[in-house]
């Protein structure tokens, strides 16, 4: 495992995630979520939570920047956006199913697994094209 | 293929098993405490298809991943899959934490369970598909 790379692979995707998030979900689906506000923590609670969702970003792109890394041993920007197409895919799942037991509207819900597929494939695509293990050369 | 399949159908079931045990059973008691975040009863039975929809949605990517990434390594293979997906779900559920307001014992539960639950969809994966390549000499 080139080490370097892989942290610069998994920095790139923490941003990226973090700003594809904050505009997708928070900007763009602002509207569609304030049809749902019981669902939601109000503003000044959101804000004392703020850590968690940094966190989860941290905890998202680093486990996703390995996987990339396991299942793309060599680097490559469509082996990784296709890698990141597909988890987005798991993680659409459980918004189905989200749909089923929450009261969402499906406009909230088509636009969370849209958002999931994008985010996923773009930071798939950027850790396949930042992680080369061969870069470093060992012998 | 008839691996794929195989594969697929015995992951779904479990999944839905575990799945109703876990939600159904379980954790009834933790999801009562907050009843403004669920449906009714009886609307999630009349939407209970997107629940079908949505297990076989995860079941399926996951095979996919597993094989065009993992296949050949087996059990362990399938195994390492199943905690790197679910802890970076257990991330994204940080993120719902922060925006949605579910209890922290749920929060908990449904990691601890969700790492458990893609341990053994990874086992059962990685046991029955096998490569072509590994079948053939």
């Amino acid at each position: 495992m080139n080490w370097t790379r892989f942290f610069i692979a998994f920095i790139a995707a923490f941003i990226f995630l973090f700003v594809f998030g904050f505009l997708w979900y928070g900007t763009l689906m602002q509207g569609a979520h304030h049809e749902v506000p019981t669902l939601l923590r109000p503003e000044a609670d959101f804000k004392s939570y703020f850590g968690w969702l940094i966190l989860g970003h941290i905890v998202m792109a680093f486990f996703f920047t390995l996987l990339c890394a396991r299942y793309v041993p060599t680097g490559c920007p469509g082996a990784g956006a296709l890698l990141g197409t597909l988890v987005g895919l798991v993680y659409a799942g459980p918004h189905l199913i989200s749909f089923a037991v929450q009261p969402l509207t499906a406009k909230i819900v088509s636009g969370w697994i849209v958002g999931a597929v994008i985010q996923f494939a773009v930071a798939g695509a950027i850790i396949g094209a930042i992680y080369k293990p061969g870069a470093r050369k060992t012998t | 293929m008839k691996k794929f399949i195989l594969a697929f159908i015995a992951a779904y079931i479990f999944l839905f098993v575990w799945g109703w045990l876990l939600n159904g059973v379980l954790l009834k008691d933790v999801y009562a405490e907050t009843p403004n975040l669920w449906r009714p009863q009886s609307e999630m039975m009349s939407l209970f298809h997107w629940i079908l929809l949505g297990q076989a949605l995860i079941v399926f990517a996951f095979v996919m991943i597993y094989v065009s990434g993992f296949a050949g390594g087996g059990v362990i293979a399938g195994v390492r899959l199943g905690i790197l997906l679910e802890i970076a779900a257990i991330g994204m559920r940080l993120g719902f934490y922060a925006v949605q307001p579910i209890p922290g014992k749920l929060l908990l539960y449904g990691s601890m369970s969700g790492l458990i639950e893609m341990i053994i969809v990874g086992a059962i994966v990685g046991a029955i598909y096998k490569p072509a390549a590994t079948q053939t000499p």
